[in-house]
């Protein structure tokens, strides 16, 4: 017996700059993207991962009327770093760095361009972040939304931070569009029991699902360390 | 007619609130600053305190009526900065 779908990839956006397989039309690589979605009172403030995104947002949801999900593990790292400098050097924040560097600020802003009102949700899990969006949406379809959006983002690791953080991270996005409605050219995403060969490496980064969407790797892995909770009353 | 203080001061507005359509010449100095006009927001008017306090010494209060006057237009603002500039 298999083991039924949890749930489909109907379409999706990535953005990887430097990417070779140019050949991919969902895929872009520029250096620069464009953010022309987004208006430029608003685009000024995105660097190249938020316009990437608000582009590839602007194409997966036409109407701007699907919840979005948005992952990343580390943020806008250079603009955090920059400005915990000025707090160490007593100088003042700027305003427009600082109101920019919050998680949720790239589906923020995407919201404001495209006056999608939907639920959004920003998270952050520790190198779990595929495991947990496929979490998260799954309960939005589960509650009866007919298509979610699931945005996954990294950037790479600022160099003087790389000795805080040895696993290397490429610069990447990607964005799909699912559901729980099969159809002919959606992909099925199916559970499976965890098994001896899993392992603290099947925890994809946005550049590991470029590669399973672009058809290099034919299967992807993702799971979650097991977790256990307990709960004690306070005396 | 632009002073050579306005010219500075577009060269300001357009580095720091990256403006990055926006040329010199699209400023008209009578024009309102902020939501009509240029179309600046609430956090480009902190920005902007900033960069005068950075630049020109200048301390404004964050939400006084004055400082409401002095961000009006180009011309406000470089009147603002010729009376009270210490650097």
């Amino acid at each position: 017996m298999t083991t039924p779908a949890m749930m489909y990839v109907h379409d999706w956006r990535a953005w990887q700059p430097g990417r070779r397989d140019t050949s991919q039309p969902r895929l872009s690589v520029a250096e620069k993207p464009a953010g022309g979605h987004v208006p430029a009172m608003l685009r000024r403030r995105l660097t190249g991962i938020g316009r990437a995104l608000c582009d590839m947002l602007a194409e997966l949801d036409v109407d701007a009327d699907c919840p979005l999900l948005y992952a990343s593990r580390h943020g806008d790292g250079e603009r955090t770093l920059e400005m915990l400098d000025s707090l160490a050097e007593e100088a003042p924040l700027s305003p427009a760095r600082f109101g920019l560097s919050v998680h949720n600020a790239i589906p923020g802003v995407y919201s404001i361009g495209r006056g999608n009102r939907r639920t959004q949700q920003a998270i952050a899990a520790s190198g779990d972040e595929f495991a947990a969006l496929l979490v998260e949406a799954r309960g939005y379809l589960a509650q009866g939304e007919p298509a979610v959006i699931v945005a996954f983002a990294e950037q790479a690791i600022p160099a003087r931070f790389t000795a805080h953080f040895t696993t290397p991270v490429d610069t990447a996005a990607v964005a799909l569009r699912v559901s729980l409605t099969p159809a002919q050219d959606a992909w099925a995403l199916t559970p499976r029991p965890l098994t001896s060969d899993d392992t603290a490496e099947s925890r994809p980064q946005p550049s590991d699902l470029i590669d399973w969407l672009c058809g290099i790797r034919d299967e992807l892995h993702c799971h979650r360390p097991r977790q256990a909770w307990s709960l004690v009353r306070a005396e | 007619m632009t002073s050579e203080l306005e010219q500075e001061l577009k060269h300001l507005i357009i580095d720091t609130l990256e403006l990055e359509d926006v040329t010199p010449e699209d400023i008209d100095p009578d024009e309102p600053l902020f939501v009509e006009g240029l179309g600046l927001d609430s956090i480009d008017a902190l920005e902007l305190g900033l960069a005068l306090q950075k630049r020109y010494g200048i301390k404004l209060e964050a939400d006084s009526d004055e400082t409401r006057h002095h961000f009006r237009n180009l011309r406000t603002l470089a009147a603002l900065v010729e009376e009270r500039r210490t650097a």
